[in-house]
């Protein structure tokens, strides 16, 4: 379990990978509201094409991209069924009693799919997967300081996905020795009803509970000894710089964004 | 008052409090002085005081009665200001027992930098000061890398230089070593021993291993709340039998030479290390068989 | 009575299992009925591996655990059973412990067994006072114990089970000189009164050399030597050499040795280095 990786980041030194933090955190907001701005069939295509622009630019295997998009398939299966069969339209294609399968209802599900699957590459390529999570933290940490003035705490939300981000895979390891403790008392996980599988959790929720709460205790007095105070007069070691090709992207992306616009008006074939 | 001292306790009671309300009394009376650049261990059993001396002295417990001047201030004061405290703390730096639960960051060179960077320090200064602590411990080529990802003695390395970096003249030491295989505990006694002798860092480690005690210039016995014993590692491990009474033992060799010199062998000298039990053994040995 | 027969055991590193899981390669080791076997090996050995294949816990990819010479994978769906003969505990047992009660704890490990109350009871009684914990101690919380008592009822928790071989992963790690005589104690009085094998692994080969009958030493997931302790201390270069420690008297005696004293090197408690010495006086 020493090797949990987090936030899936997959180490490179792509373009992408080198962009600054906070600029990829702006940039996948835009990115998101591109992929809604999408509304015929070429503008899809577009942003599908952007998205596998993307992926060749962050030499990220196509494969560990596939494999991030599995998690959802339901999701996406799903929104097909419903988009084919729940849509009515002008153009019918196939009929069988109740069911009836319109043009717009099959575009609608492949649009659908397309929308979701440039969502989730264009988040975990900009974010997740080139951006280690204690950069992310500290681009969230930085780029949200002005909330500070109307009282948001934002550093200590960054503080807490630190630690977050810092304990999870201590825990992890934490669970397994405690279940491979438990087991040998003769605890049973794997057999006997839901309620009995359920109930078979207390003997590792208990421990881990203890665990995290004397942990957090320790670690609080730890904190508190190295002058921890809240972000009040607290400065960083490593502070973030925009440079010029940070704004170039930001360019591209947001020209991207208006081309969609201009090109959902051109008016071929079907519009969502 | 003494001002040679940088640490000083006058009286030093505390107590804590049960999850029933009732107060158990743990430090009684304690008296003790520390000079800059010492190096001291401190014994006893579990439950003996001696972490809630160590929280004592950098203002995370405060005592019931008495009083501790650290650097000649008195930090028990009513009126001590947060500037004072977190100077205090700065001063005296503090490792735990268990390396897990102290590293805050999930990159080793950002864990050292979160000292300094609550100091309110400038970057390009924490960034040199990183880099050197990390080099003092020999960690600089895990910079980069994940806390959990280390062994347990690289990560009280790790946590040795978040405490170097914030530049302290006193390191405490509780129970840094418990949990780790021998290995880790060498590492990290190694790191203390460099600390003393090449920075000047007055050290005090608190632990229940004799073989990390024999290291120390003085030996500070804690039991019951008191200081039961005081003096230099061989002073100390000369009373095995009062050292059994507090809970602890004496090591093998010094346990040997002891026996021996209670069955009237003659053996003069220092009895706490291997090498010294060999050289005091061969030149009696060596006596006897040339007479 | 029982004794457990490793053959050819093998395991592969592999990712998302859990632990630190090192390699082992091709061990055979038998652990004798009613013998203290001593394990030992640094970090990354593949002793906790080795330690949590005796009773299950992790299959190998190859060889057999023969407890009393039955293969304990040979119905998979028994190995419970194998778990309640060969009693584990893990490192730091403090932190499994998770009842309202010190007795409810004791018990857990029982009531997997499906005992009857009766029997429980009887066997929590009966652990209890194999580590040395008085009876008021049965109606706290284990919760608000020491950190040594905390240990005694994780280890007597595995005690209830009445395992013919108890293996303990450093049973006395980060305890104070006292509370590791205590626990030592317990495990000793346990084998003497039951005839149980036991099995330790730890750090502490001044605990290793007065406690244990055998040793067997791990390196890099391979067997480097096993025997008894007289002959696995005689080789205490190569235990050095891998980077272990030898009892601080052994040392001793060598330097003792190297200086050219005629004494023997294979020595491993204060008595036996008084003796040796009072030989030469």
């Amino acid at each position: 379990m020493k090797n949990i990786s987090l936030g899936q980041f997959y180490p490179g030194s792509s373009i992408i990978h080198r962009l600054d933090p906070r600029m990829k955190l702006i940039l996948a907001l835009v990115y998101i509201v591109c992929s809604f701005l999408a509304r015929n069939v070429i503008s899809f295509g577009v942003l599908l094409l952007s998205s596998f622009v993307l992926i060749i630019l962050s030499n990220i295997p196509m494969s560990l991209i596939l494999r991030s998009v599995r998690p959802i398939l339901f999701i996406l299966a799903f929104t097909v069924i419903i988009n084919i069969f729940w849509t009515s339209g002008e153009t019918l294609l196939f009929e069988w009693k109740f069911i009836h399968i319109y043009l717009e209802g099959v575009m609608n599900a492949v649009f659908m799919v397309v929308r979701i699957f440039v969502l989730i590459v264009g988040t975990s390529l900009l974010l997740t997967y080139t951006t280690t999570p204690i950069a992310l933290t500290d681009a969230i940490e930085q780029l949200f300081a002005p909330l500070k003035k109307i009282k948001v705490p934002v550093h200590e939300f960054a503080m807490m996905m630190t630690i977050a981000l810092r304990f999870i895979p201590t825990l992890i390891d934490e669970t397994d020795k405690i279940m491979s403790a438990q087991k040998a008392r003769g605890a049973d996980f794997t057999n006997g009803s839901l309620v009995k599988r359920a109930k078979a959790l207390i003997p590792i929720l208990i421990p881990l509970f203890v665990s995290a709460f004397r942990r957090a205790d320790e670690l609080a007095t730890a904190m508190e000894c190295r002058c921890y105070h809240g972000g009040e007069g607290r400065t960083r070691m490593n502070i973030l710089h925009y440079s010029v090709k940070d704004f170039i992207w930001l360019f591209l992306v947001v020209a991207f964004a208006a081309g969609l616009v201009v090109i959902n008006n051109i008016g071929i074939g079907y519009t969502m | 008052m003494d001002n040679n001292y940088f640490i000083k306790t006058e009286s030093l009671c505390a107590s804590y409090k049960e999850d029933d309300g009732r107060s158990v009394e743990v430090l009684k009376n304690i008296n003790i002085g520390i000079k800059k650049g010492e190096y001291v261990a401190v014994l006893g059993h579990n439950g003996s005081g001696k972490s809630t001396f160590a929280k004592l002295l950098n203002m995370i417990l405060t005592p019931d009665s008495g009083r501790i001047f650290i650097d000649g201030t008195d930090i028990t004061r009513e009126d001590m200001t947060e500037k004072e405290i977190y100077d205090i703390r700065r001063k005296i730096g503090m490792v735990f027992q268990n390396p897990d639960n102290q590293l805050v960051a999930t990159i080793v060179e950002e864990d050292v930098a979160f000292g300094p960077e609550n100091l309110g320090i400038p970057s390009d200064e924490i960034r040199r000061r990183v880099d050197e602590a990390l080099a003092t411990v020999g960690m600089t080529e895990y910079a980069g890398h994940e806390p959990h990802r280390l062994s347990g003695g690289q990560k009280q390395r790790v946590a040795i230089a978040g405490i170097i970096a914030m530049m302290p003249e006193c390191m405490v030491f509780d129970e840094s070593t418990a949990m780790l295989d021998p290995v880790g505990r060498k590492e990290v006694m190694d790191t203390i021993d460099m600390l003393n002798r090449e920075r000047g860092i007055t050290v005090i480690n608190i632990t229940h291993h004799m073989n990390e005690a024999v290291r120390a210039d003085r030996v500070i016995v804690l039991n019951d709340g008191k200081v039961y014993m005081d003096g230099t590692p061989e002073e100390i491990f000369n009373e095995p039998y009062k050292l059994e009474l507090a809970g602890l033992e004496v090591p093998q060799c010094t346990a040997l030479i002891q026996e021996l010199r209670r069955k009237g062998v003659a053996l003069d000298g220092e009895c706490t290390t291997p090498e010294k039990c060999a050289a005091l053994l061969i030149k009696a040995l060596g006596g006897r068989n040339n007479g | 009575m029982a004794e457990i027969k490793l053959e050819n055991i093998s395991y592969v590193y592999s990712e998302g299992t859990p632990f630190e899981i090192s390699a082992l390669e091709d061990i055979n080791l038998t652990i004798k009925s009613g013998i203290v076997m001593g394990i030992i090996g640094h970090t990354g050995s593949g002793k906790s591996t080795l330690v949590q294949m005796l009773n299950g816990l992790v299959k190998p990819a190859s060889g057999r655990v023969l407890l009393d010479g039955k293969d304990i994978w040979e119905n998979p769906k028994e190995i419970g059973k194998v778990r309640f003969k060969v009693g584990l505990v893990m490192q730091y047992p403090e932190y499994q412990l998770f009842e309202e009660t010190v007795r409810a704890d004791i018990a857990f490990g029982p009531k997997n067994m499906g005992l009857d109350d009766e029997e429980i009871e009887e066997r929590v009684l009966e652990a209890a006072d194999f580590v040395g914990l008085e009876r008021d101690f049965l109606e706290k919380s284990p919760f608000d114990l020491s950190g040594g008592q905390k240990r005694r009822v994780a280890i007597a928790g595995i005690i209830a089970m009445r395992p013919e071989v108890l293996v303990l992963d450093e049973p006395a790690a980060g305890l104070d000189p006292s509370g590791r005589e205590t626990i030592m104690r317990s495990i000793m009085n346990y084998k003497k009164r039951t005839g149980a094998t036991i099995v330790i692994v730890s750090h502490s080969m001044e605990d290793m050399a007065k406690y244990c009958d055998e040793l067997a030493v791990l390196s890099d997931g391979k067997l480097l030597m096993t025997g008894d302790k007289k002959d696995v201390f005689k080789r205490s270069d190569e235990l050095v050499s891998v980077g272990l420690d030898i009892p601080q008297i052994t040392t001793m005696m060598k330097l003792l040795a190297d200086g050219g004293v005629n004494v023997n090197t294979a020595v491993y408690t204060v008595d036996d280095a008084l003796a040796e010495i009072y030989k030469l006086l």
